[in-house]
């Protein structure tokens, strides 16, 4: 099993700017939501983004990493995003309502992480998780609760 | 309520499983490619659900504000830079980085905007997900599983 070593700067890093980019898209994703209905706020941005989608492999035409082909379900991780809309939207509506729903949602994408992690799921490399990525995991959930339900009036 | 809280933490589940199912892509293809594809397979999804259950234009859907509709672009660099993230980084990792960014930057967009909220609460928080940060950075060879001792 690979050791895991701190991840580099340039990972490091864009990944926790990557997570800037959520929120735009939730701001901007929820502001058009207030003005249609939820799976409208959906269908836009994945409508404009096959836009740009085309363009950018039009214009880039990256290489493929390999010559074998991918297995058919790896084309579907759209499908997963689609039903998670319907599903957060549908437990926002409960007495969880938004903070609960992303509270929750937080900890079933961490532990699932984890796990994936751990044995390697859906043919991403095994990382054996450490303690230390529990507890960073742990402290960021903790931030990220204090935020949800007492930094926002 | 529990059923909602399931449907609540499925919906987590399932946000970290398209991340993998991305990554997965972009080890035979490209992260390009990956977003690619779950914005177009997620297209055809999103609008199938609309024409068998309907509600995808009952509103008023175009009277948002033109860049509330720029989720789109955003969200292609957003599929394809976590795609990247997650076989170079692991998916925990991932997860861990990305939520911290939302947060952090979410704090930052309030503050900017003039949205009210508990000051103490928000610099708790942020300080918090900060130290997680730093303890993920540091990195570790203990593992969970027996470490190896020639790692």
């Amino acid at each position: 099993m690979p050791s895991p070593a701190p991840p580099r700067l340039i990972d490091f890093f864009g990944a926790f700017a990557t997570g800037g980019l959520l929120t735009l898209m939730v701001w901007f994703n929820g502001t058009l939501a207030g003005y249609g209905t939820v799976l409208f706020s959906s269908w836009v941005p994945h409508l404009t983004g096959t836009v740009v989608a085309i363009a950018v492999l039009f214009i880039l035409r990256p290489t493929k990493a390999s010559t074998k082909p991918a297995p058919g379900w790896a084309y579907l991780g759209g499908i997963s995003g689609a039903v998670t809309v319907v599903l957060t939207s549908t437990a926002m509506q409960s007495p969880l309502a938004v903070s609960g729903t992303i509270a929750l949602g937080l900890a079933g994408q961490m532990v699932f992480s984890l796990a994936a992690d751990k044995w390697g799921l859906l043919g991403l490399p095994k990382r054996a998780p450490t303690w230390r990525d529990i507890i960073a995991l742990l402290l960021i959930f903790a931030g990220s609760l204090i935020l949800i339900f007492w930094g926002a009036n | 309520m529990l059923w909602f809280a399931g449907v609540a933490i499925l919906g987590g589940v399932l946000v970290s499983l398209s991340r993998q199912i991305n990554g997965r892509l972009s080890l035979s293809l490209s992260a390009l490619h990956s977003s690619y594809w779950n914005h177009l397979v997620g297209l055809l999804a999103v609008t199938a659900f609309g024409l068998a259950f309907g509600g995808l234009f009952v509103g008023d859907p175009w009277g948002a504000p033109w860049w509330a509709y720029l989720g789109g672009p955003i969200g292609f660099v957003f599929i394809a830079a976590s795609s990247w993230a997650i076989t170079r980084i692991g998916a925990a990792q991932t997860a861990l980085l990305i939520i911290a960014g939302q947060m952090v930057f979410g704090v930052i967009v309030d503050v900017a905007s003039g949205t009210a909220g508990d000051t103490s609460a928000r610099v708790l928080g942020v300080v918090l997900i900060l130290a997680g940060m730093i303890i993920a950075r540091t990195g570790s060879e203990k593992t969970l599983d027996k470490a190896d001792p020639n790692d």
